[in-house]
């Protein structure tokens, strides 16, 4: 642990003691060799002086810190926490709850309702033995449950900061004009010679001068705060959100249609009975088709994501974006302003939670620990959709591989089967594996 | 016994087995066009239980196990289910019958389907006992008495193994069953005593409990030996705290039938030397398997077997004492019991007879799983073997304790969740062994033997990015070290 190392010789003696003195709740362990090292380890996490937590910066002053991250979800918190365990001195701003998208709103919500849906089959208990398993669902119970879980996750992440001696930094940032980068939080300033944007994304929602009535539907944002089960459910999309979606609210007992690719949502119109959607679909080789859907309870466009990155005044400093607004970074997750980053969702690559941590973390390392090299590398990067049954995936496509060695180059290994699971009850699932193979060696 | 006289031998290949091993060696070798027989015999358990072809896995092991594993977690997810928003009404009651009846359903569906398979491949099925009568010769007697002999050029003997029975526990034979029974049982075994401490007893012991049956497994020694000891007490302290008793250090010594029909065993503490009894409607024993060798007349082909454990041995290429007979599978000394070795190790020797293949089964890092109710996946050495072999300075455990996020919301005891990876502590610190306790261990291990098969470095392992959220990321996560005494709880994403 380089900490350790410098914190041994630059202060000899009981500076670690005065520092584990000064973090709350620490008690001076006994000399015994294993409860030591702990000690020092923890000791060594936090600053060796304690950071002030007096009031905010007088207006006009500037707070200038080691590390200034700008967004507190999987990528933000991750990097600001390594970079304080390399000592440098971090503040994370963050305009809503910490956690980001991946706790809120997204993932392990997702996660947890997956496990409701994989569980709806009840008649595949009955194959098992269990003659009496009949089941109805309550929304209410486990929503209660994943907004409990949720804000325990958000107190986790204020306390893991809070232990690290990162400052929160309440409110929403943009740049200034100021020389040195600098963003300015609700009127306070702040500066540092490394900031990193980790501001993630947004669900995008069509505009109502294309569709009018968009509005009247929801995103996969609202999808969580959804109180009832909906009776009737259009999800708009075909990745993953919408496929994930679409499969737990369709297990759980909602009629669910899914607009994809040759159907166009034209209009929106709210009625008493709920919303009517009204669409073009266009299958090649046939006419065009009209078709509404009346008694809509849950319109969900699941379109895409955009990066959060219009509110940060970003053209103050000049920093390079794409047309779309993700924050154009080069391996090393440099922006084209010296000491201004970017990590996770708002870059456009990627967008996963391990990845933003995994390019935090590095970034960290490269930052604070001068490790120059210090990149992730994107390639081979797993990740799994959980439609029902699920889709796990690393490495290039069939078409990828096909596209970079050449049809002649490329071995495809297949196989198909029903999970022994399935071999007693009345549903049943395939499970479908293949495995793309280049060059003589087949790799 | 005309064809035995003209010289030339009837087959290419016969197959000894028709398990995993044989039925995987006889069609490889129909494959590369040779001209096969399989015989398979099984000979009733001493609870009169018998089963159709396939072999252990198919008919009394792999397959009937998992199956039944698979209702006994279904069970632990219906009580999960309220808290999930699902009304079911608790408790649910299982019905031994309605499973027992689906399960082997399918294992006779897979019965059927070796058959066809045969039959499809050109394969001669013989369901007969076979016994050497000369090297290149055995002999059977089929259905209605007839006496069958059949020569080959080439023998693989691939008879697997049964479970041992201690006859020198009185009433050990007329009252116990084994697992050669316990999935064929028409009504439910009831209040069960498990004896032993391999993984066969707390497999059965785990599902037993699972789908609501008082059960005790009795263990001498230690559990899982030849297993990482650490995460062997964390499977029995999971079970332990889930409903299974155990009683640890005693062996039984008696048992008896009581006129109401119920099985009164004894046995003796061994620190203690203290007796007890206990009343059970069924007594399991899973104290061990024996090699299927005893009537193969194995010495009127000149095989050797061990003295110890009367075992097939063999060399690095199957071979045994005799240069055209060869063995795999169970029945071998010194090989792992499990179906894809047999498997792999059959192909491969059917290649080399046949194929023109010089390529030699490889035995190490693999992996396997003991489906116990809080899954265990392993592979490669356990942190004693690896201390052992490197010496503790050499050797580097990173370790946590992690909970599923399944296990949040319905509340459920994650404290044996744990997994741990044994490297070598010199750079780049080469993954030695690979440990998972949790759900779907079997699934989570597979994938990373074959990472360990190209041997991955931990600094590899900690350039892969994880699958959020599963429990297998929490093996490229794996950060604290044993040597470091910090707290090795995951928190938090």
């Amino acid at each position: 642990m380089a900490l350790l190392t410098r914190a041994l010789s630059a202060r000899a003696g009981p500076s670690w003691r005065r520092a584990a003195r000064a973090s709350p709740g620490f008690q001076l362990p006994l000399l015994e060799p294993a409860a030591v090292t702990r000690a020092l380890s923890r000791a060594m996490a936090c600053r060796q002086e304690p950071q002030p937590q007096g009031p905010p910066p007088a207006a006009g002053a500037v707070a200038s810190y080691d590390y200034l991250v700008i967004g507190g979800g999987s990528g933000g918190l991750a990097s600001a926490r390594r970079a304080a365990e390399l000592g440098a001195r971090a503040a994370v701003v963050e305009s809503h709850k910490l956690g980001g998208t991946c706790v809120s709103t997204a993932v392990c919500s997702v996660r947890g309702r997956r496990f409701v849906s994989a569980f709806r089959s009840t008649a595949c208990a009955r194959s098992y033995g269990f003659p009496s398993c009949e089941g109805k669902f309550n929304w209410r119970v486990i929503k209660e449950k994943r907004d409990a879980y949720v804000s325990r996750l958000n107190t986790i992440y204020q306390n893991n900061l809070t232990k690290s001696h990162i400052e929160i930094i309440r409110g929403h940032a943009a740049f200034t004009s100021d020389p040195k980068p600098t963003i300015e939080v609700s009127g306070k300033k702040y500066t540092a010679p490394h900031i990193l944007i980790a501001t993630g994304g947004v669900p995008s929602i069509p505009h109502e001068s294309q569709i009018p009535g968009a509005s009247l539907g929801i995103t996969s944002d609202g999808f969580f705060q959804l109180e009832e089960l909906p009776s009737r459910s259009v999800i708009v999309g075909a990745g993953y959100i919408a496929v994930e979606i679409a499969g737990i609210l369709s297990a759980l007992g909602s009629k669910t249609s899914l607009m994809i690719r040759h159907d166009k949502v034209k209009e929106v119109k709210k009625t008493s009975s709920g919303l009517e959607v009204s669409m073009v679909t266009a299958v090649p080789g046939s006419l065009p088709v009209m078709t509404m859907i009346p008694d809509v309870d849950c319109l969900l466009w699941a379109i895409g994501r955009d990066p959060n990155s219009k509110g940060l005044s970003l053209d103050k400093l000049g920093i390079q974006t794409d047309d779309k607004g993700h924050i154009i970074v080069d391996e090393f997750q440099n922006t084209n302003v010296k000491g201004i980053y970017a990590v996770g969702d708002v870059c456009g690559k990627a967008l996963l939670t391990p990845v933003a941590i995994a390019a935090g973390r590095k970034l960290a390392h490269r930052l604070f620990e001068h490790k120059e090299d210090s990149k992730l590398d994107y390639n081979n990067i797993p990740t799994v959709v959980f439609s029902h049954p699920p889709i796990g995936t690393v490495g290039l496509t069939e078409d990828e591989a096909i596209h970079k060695y050449g049809e002649e180059n490329v071995k495809i290994y297949s196989t198909s089967f029903t999970p022994m699971y399935h071999a007693v009850t009345k549903r049943k699932t395939k499970c479908v594996m293949k495995m793309v193979c280049a060059n003589k060696e087949e790799k | 016994l005309e064809d035995h006289l003209t010289g030339q031998r009837d087959y290419d290949l016969l197959v000894i087995g028709g398990g995993s091993g044989g039925l995987a060696c006889a069609k490889e070798a129909a494959q590369l066009g040779r001209k096969v027989a399989v015989v398979d015999y099984v000979e009733p358990s001493p609870q009169g239980t018998r089963w159709g072809l396939g072999g252990t896995c198919v008919n009394v092991g792999c397959i009937p196990k998992k199956l039944m594993h698979q209702a006994a977690l279904l069970g632990g997810l219906i009580q999960d289910a309220p808290h999930y928003g699902w009304e079911v009404a608790q408790p649910v009651p299982h019905d031994w019958r309605k499973m027992a009846e689906a399960v082997q359903n399918h294992v006779k569906s897979l019965n059927w389907g070796h058959r066809v398979q045969l039959q499809d491949r050109k394969v001669k099925y013989f369901n007969i006992k076979a016994s050497f009568v000369d090297e290149h010769t055995v002999c059977g007697v089929a259905k209605g008495g007839k006496e069958i002999l059949l020569s080959a050029d080439h023998i693989i003997i691939a008879t697997g193994g049964r479970p041992r029975y201690p006859t020198h526990i009185e009433g050990a034979l007329e009252y116990g069953i084994t697992s050669d029974d316990i999935f064929w049982l028409k009504e439910s075994p009831g209040k069960t005593l498990v004896v032993g401490a391999s993984y066969v007893a707390l497999e059965c012991a785990g599902f037993l409990t699972g789908i609501g049956l008082d059960t005790t497994v009795m263990i001498r020694s230690i559990p899982l030996r030849g297993f990482d000891q650490q995460m062997s007490s964390m499977v029995i302290e999971h079970m332990a705290s889930h409903g299974t008793q155990f009683l640890r250090g005693c062996a039984p010594s008696r048992v008896r039938r009581l006129p109401d029909g119920h099985l009164q065993v004894t046995w003796e503490d061994c620190t203690t030397g203290k007796e007890d009894t206990g009343t059970f409607d069924t007594v399991l024993w899973a104290i061990g398997r024996v090699p299927d060798t005893r009537s193969l007349n194995l010495e009127k082909a000149g095989v050797d077997t061990s003295p110890d454990t009367q075992k097939i041995l063999v060399d690095s290429r199957e071979g045994t004492s005799v240069p055209h007979i060869y063995a795999i599978g169970d029945v071998v000394e010194g090989r792992p019991e499990l179906t894809p070795t047999a498997i792999m190790a059959g192909r491969l020797l059917v290649q080399r007879l046949f194929g023109g293949s010089s390529d030699l089964m490889d035995y190490d890092n693999v992996p396997t799983t003991v489906f116990t109710p809080l899954e265990y996946g392993c592979v490669g050495l356990s942190e004693e073997e690896a201390v052992a072999r490197h010496g503790q300075e050499h050797v580097e455990v990173y370790h946590a304790h992690y909970k599923p996020l399944e296990f949040t919301v319905a509340g459920r005891d994650a404290s044996q969740c744990y997994v741990k990876m044994v490297c070598l502590r010199e750079p780049p610190q080469l993954v030695l062994g690979l440990h998972f306790l949790g759900p779907n261990a079997g699934e989570v291990t597979q994938g990373f033997a074959l990472g360990i098969k190209c041997g991955a470095s931990y600094a590899q392992v900690m350039r892969t990015v994880g699958i959020h959220p599963t429990c297998s990321e929490e093996v490229v996560k794996l950060r604290i070290s044993k040597r470091s005494g910090l707290d090795p709880t995951v928190t938090g994403c």
